[in-house]
């Protein structure tokens, strides 16, 4: 591509003062093509060499960096083995499944013992096993709960624990809180049969609750990643 | 070196010493009014003139095309408001985008009130009014349309030049609100269909309390200002010549200067952008990656949206000095941000915008000290997820 190929502008925006110096660097990095935004899409493209790997397309009608509105997605992901039936185990509606992040060893949990002094009393840390039941407000599941820490905020209390079987109490120790408020849980959608918004309380079955009964929350954070709709939860009460 | 680090360019800019020196007799010894016909009155009215030439050769317009006003607002106020009163149709329509600055929407609506149809345009997740959306809107009774060269917040260029071809083509009349865009990119209305334009002084290091308006000859307008007949009759006032002389000189500063300046301000945007991918991995890029203004960046921390206030009050005790959104919207800030909603983005993600906007006088230490500061700032915020960064959208 020449000089006379570009518009002749000399406008500065590619980041090189003149089209006679970006023609230039044009020869050895092609690429820098897609900077001039005089030119149409189309000129641009042919412009380009091939990609080694196609670009994924965005979902439609969505910016690529809003996770506002997720839509209806059916499909499995191979954590879910189950097909969806939309029901508790008390025959209570649901509208999505919360998958525990692939990267954690099970579900996250934001949680802070009934007495918050108790994180510092305690002195507990990343890496141990608490166990607790969620008192009261949040959810009143009747199940004694076993986890590993994960953070410590040890000014407000506030514990990061990732929810884990009961074996690792057994083999590793642990450290008993009494009870706990859940204050909120962070995973993926695989499935949803409404569509997300920031704001908005939902009905939700956590993969892993030990008694498959739903779970209510309001959404407050949402994020789009590669793995599927990150989201936050708090507000959180069974039933 | 001075501590405080001004990264607010598209709020205002600094003083140009350049534009100050232009503008120091005018403030003293030319005191004269244009409209006097003695040697002080002489002395004013030739300043104007040889300023309204620059101001014209930045756009490469002819000089009895550009109508002095009082700021940026007022010309738009002038566009808008006034070409409805000139128009002798019964029916008239409007057309401009629903990410325009105040300065137009609420004439808009102001017009709305008392008759007029407004069609907004909608834009993409870049904020790129589409021109097919433009050719679907007009109608037979379309006189105006009016879109912004560039955004304040998010920084995107419109295709103005394809924009204002369709306009031209349909037989309406096209504005742009080129305040932000002036002096920073071409902008030449000999080869571009724009009738109307408006500009701002004090966005080009010119000074305040000055703007103007390109009225292409033909164009017929009402005035807003009645009185003594200055600037052809379309803005009566006694004309702030000190202000206009800055406007003047700015604007031949920026057009001597726009392409290098506009390079280096690529650059310098470019490498605190790349710089932060890897520093901020939850940073993500608001707008266009190209198509935005040479030092403007418009960007978000994934999970830490609500703590942007936050983010930017540390950053003004460091000494640096950015926004969220817009500067008129300070008074408004704990409202998301309709530039971004109307981008799609959620309410939660439309309040935690953080603007930088390079200008004149910033420099590469500036920039390496900026990017020094923010990780360690933002690491501090409180964030709405627990997890790690792992997969925001990237720069």
């Amino acid at each position: 591509m020449t000089a006379d190929d570009l518009p002749g502008l000399n406008c500065g925006l590619c980041g090189l003062p003149t089209c006679a110096e970006l023609a230039e660097r044009l020869q050895t990095e092609p690429k820098l093509i897609e900077r001039c935004i005089h030119l149409s899409p189309e000129r641009v493209q042919g412009t380009k060499p091939a990609s080694a790997a196609p670009v994924a397309a965005a979902a439609p009608g969505a910016p690529a960096s809003c996770g506002a509105c997720a839509p209806l997605q059916e499909r499995t992901t191979s954590q879910s083995r189950l097909a969806p039936t939309w029901h508790d185990t008390l025959g209570r509606d649901i509208d999505f499944y919360l998958e525990h992040f692939p990267e954690d060893p099970g579900p996250r949990e934001i949680i802070l013992p009934h007495n918050p002094m108790l994180t510092r009393e305690m002195n507990i840390q990343p890496g141990e096993i608490l166990i607790g039941r969620p008192l009261g407000m949040s959810c009143g599941c009747p199940i004694t709960h076993c986890g590993v820490v994960m953070q410590v905020d040890a000014r407000t209390g506030v514990i990061v624990w990732c929810v884990t079987g009961p074996l690792n109490p057994r083999q590793k120790g642990f450290k008993d809180l009494g009870y706990y408020i859940a204050e909120g849980y962070e995973g993926m959608v695989a499935q949803t049969r409404v569509e997300l918004k920031i704001g908005m309380r939902y009905f939700f079955q956590p993969r892993m609750c030990m008694l498959q009964w739903r779970h209510s929350g309001l959404v407050n954070f949402m994020n789009r990643t590669s793995g599927g709709i990150q989201v936050r939860l708090e507000g959180l009460w069974i039933g | 070196m001075n501590d405080h680090i001004y990264f607010d360019n598209s709020a205002t800019t600094p003083l140009d010493p350049r534009v100050s020196a232009a503008m120091q007799p005018f403030l003293a010894e030319v005191f004269g009014n244009p409209s006097s016909l003695h040697w002080a009155g002489r002395e004013a009215h030739a300043a104007v003139e040889h300023a309204r030439q620059q101001t014209a050769d930045l756009f490469a317009a002819k000089p009895e095309e550009i109508i002095f006003t009082a700021s940026g607002t007022e010309s738009n106020n002038l566009a808008i408001i006034g070409l409805v009163e000139a128009l002798d149709q019964r029916e008239n329509h409007f057309i401009t985008s629903a990410i325009e600055h105040p300065a137009v929407l609420e004439p808009c609506c102001y017009l709305e009130q008392r008759g007029l149809e407004v069609t907004y345009l909608p834009v993409d997740g870049d904020g790129l009014v589409h021109p097919d959306d433009l050719r679907r809107s007009l109608r037979p009774t379309t006189r105006l349309v009016s879109i912004m060269a560039a955004n304040n917040v998010v920084g995107t260029l419109q295709p103005i030049r394809e924009l204002a071809r369709i306009t031209r083509e349909h037989g309406a009349l096209f504005h742009t609100d080129a305040v932000q865009a002036s002096g920073k990119i071409p902008m030449k209305v000999n080869t571009l269909p724009i009738d109307l334009l408006t500009l701002s002084a004090h966005k080009l290091n010119g000074p305040k309390g000055v703007g103007a308006l390109y009225v292409r000859a033909g164009v017929v307008l009402k005035p807003l200002m009645h009185g003594g007949g200055q600037e052809r009759g379309l803005r009566s006032a006694t004309e702030n010549v000190a202000g206009i002389v800055g406007l003047g000189r700015a604007a031949e500063i920026a057009r001597e200067d726009m392409s290098a300046e506009a390079a280096r301000l690529v650059r310098l945007r470019d490498r605190l952008i790349e710089t932060l991918a890897i520093s901020l991995p939850n940073a993500y890029l608001i707008g266009h990656r190209y198509r935005r203004l040479p030092g403007h960046i418009c960007l978000g921390l994934a999970g830490q949206e609500s703590e942007a206030i936050k983010l930017l009050l540390a950053l003004d005790e460091a000494g640096i000095a950015i926004s969220t959104g817009s500067a008129c919207s300070a008074h408004h800030a704990s409202e998301p941000s309709y530039v971004l909603r109307a981008m799609g983005f959620d309410v939660l993600r439309a309040r935690g915008s953080l603007r930088v906007t390079l200008g004149r006088f910033n420099t590469e230490a500036e920039v390496d000290r900026f990017l020094d500061v923010l990780p360690s700032i933002a690491a501090a915020l409180r964030p709405m997820t627990t997890r790690r960064p792992e997969s925001a959208p990237a720069l």
